[in-house]
């Protein structure tokens, strides 16, 4: 397995994608919609990770190498689940920032754990709508990406009005109070739990899939 | 024990189907594996290497069956696709470091001896270098791998004959430590003459003939006639062209003795292609 992800990150995914990764700093403008600033992952790097691949023979030739078919399928999916992790931590400190400079409340969902959370589940939706549909042909990707693109940015954008519709998330999860805190929290262990369950069933439909697939 | 040995292959697409595909390869030899486009070259050597599902049969590399031990059989294979090529656009350096990864056996001292004897320069990129040196590229980093099985789809297609020529003296320097074997398809006829010792013939999805070039040949005979005989031997042959004079057939050697009257000559390999897919087209 580490051959195959050494392959993905060495050559399908070009170096200069690490620099959209820093699309996270506009987590430093006060009161923002937050959850674009963590989906340019999703709509340039991911997008251009799977073109590569299908461009470049990649699967035709993992095949061919001393593996196991199902790995060629999970490198794949760990490799996604890596970099939006990357996304994550590159975003911390300047969602930390953000609560040194800003005071809170001022109506948009803070950059809190919570805020997190809910980011884990749109990421893990994305994974789950996009994966298992390319692994449909293992070249197709225009329908499934569409797909993915669409439900994360539906799901970002009920998570963005939630706190002008309902004054009990707000109080839940968009305060700066220590119960508040607990509730965020809270929310950041379901986005994680939601986040592992949902990609272990990503990875097991794509395999599933792939193993059917004539090369 | 055989080093590659196909039992009984059978796949069904939609227009098309392997049917019953059967042959077998011994340590040391090179085979080619003839069939005209279409007949099902590229989809027999992807079921060898088990990238499409077969619907029965089996496939057996190194006496192991291929669908228990494919990781382990893989270590030992090396492989060329004419025309798909892995990352094109990166250097060789690139490519080699990431795929000698894969091969616990991977040999550095043989990559670089190979990549001198073949003028491979590690700067270049894929996309760079003709059809010829990709093919070393390729064979370089299955020796690199100690491969035991060379597997090559197409290897001479749009070489020059000066190119081809070289390429086939590379595949039998190849195999002679006795422990290599080379399983390579063309349609190229030439090929065969100067370096394969079995040939395995493919047409419509099924293997017509597997064996020495001595005994494929041998196999055969260009028959002629008037239009009068044609029409008593037509059933025997495996297919006829009819001219203003008579007719040129190709008979199998064991239904000559009811030919008897004919005109009869030594057929080549091109023949032997050409009348088997002259009665596929009727």
């Amino acid at each position: 397995m580490k051959e195959l992800l050494y392959k993905e990150f060495k050559l399908a995914i070009h170096p200069v994608f690490y620099v959209i990764l820093l699309t996270t700093t506009l987590l430093l403008i006060p009161n923002w919609i937050f959850t674009v600033a963590m989906s340019y992952l999703l709509w340039v790097i991911v997008p251009n990770f799977f073109f590569a691949i299908a461009a470049n023979n990649d699967t035709f030739f993992s095949v061919l190498m001393p593996v196991k078919k199902s790995d060629v399928v999970k490198s794949k999916i760990y490799t996604v689940i890596a970099l939006e992790l990357l996304n994550i931590i590159i975003a911390i400190p300047f969602a930390i920032a953000n609560f040194m400079l800003y005071r809170g409340g001022l109506g948009m969902l803070e950059p809190n754990p919570a805020f997190f959370g809910f980011v884990l589940i749109m990421y893990a939706l994305f994974n789950f709508l996009f994966i298992p549909g390319f692994y449909r042909t293992g070249y197709k990707m225009a329908l499934p990406m569409t797909i993915a693109i669409t439900g994360a940015l539906l799901f970002a954008l009920f998570i963005q009005l939630l706190p002008f519709i309902s004054q009990q998330f707000n109080i839940l999860f968009n305060l700066r109070t220590p119960e508040s805190l607990m509730w965020q929290i809270g929310m950041l262990i379901v986005g994680i739990a939601v986040f592992i369950f949902l990609n272990s069933l990503t990875i097991k439909l794509s395999v599933e899939r792939f193993e059917k697939l004539d090369l | 024990m055989p080093i590659l040995k196909v039992d009984k292959i059978n796949k069904k697409y939609e227009h098309f189907q392997l049917s019953d595909v059967s042959f077998k390869l011994e340590k040391g030899y090179i085979m080619g594996f003839i069939g005209e486009n279409g007949a099902g070259k590229t989809t027999t050597l992807k079921a060898i290497l088990n990238m499409i599902h077969i619907e029965s049969g089996s496939v057996e590399v190194f006496g192991r069956d291929l669908k228990k031990d494919e990781q382990k059989i893989k270590e030992n294979i090396g492989y060329m696709f004419g025309g798909i090529d892995f990352y094109p656009r990166k250097k060789l350096k690139l490519i080699t470091s990431v795929i000698k990864r894969f091969y616990s056996n991977w040999d550095e001292a043989v990559y670089k001896h190979y990549m001198d004897k073949f003028r491979l320069d590690e700067e270049k990129r894929l996309h760079d270098l003709s059809h010829g040196m990709k093919v070393k590229y390729n064979l370089t980093l299955a020796l690199s791998h100690n491969a035991k099985l060379m597997i090559l789809d197409e290897p001479t297609t749009g070489l020059d004959p000066a190119a081809r020529d070289g390429l086939m003296e590379i595949f039998q320097e190849i195999i002679e430590d006795g422990e290599r074997s080379i399983l390579f398809s063309t349609h190229i006829v030439s090929d065969l003459e100067k370096c394969a010792d079995y040939i395995t013939y493919i047409n419509n999805g099924r293997i017509i003939d597997s064996s020495t070039r001595e005994d494929f040949t041998d196999a055969y005979r260009l028959v002629r006639g008037s239009k009068k005989q044609l029409d008593v031997v037509k059933k025997e042959l495996v297919s006829f062209k009819e001219d203003s004079f008579g007719f040129t057939g190709l008979a199998k050697m064991k239904s000559l003795s009811s030919l008897d009257s004919l005109q009869v000559e030594r057929a080549g390999l091109e023949d032997i292609m050409i009348y088997y897919a002259k009665r596929g087209e009727k």
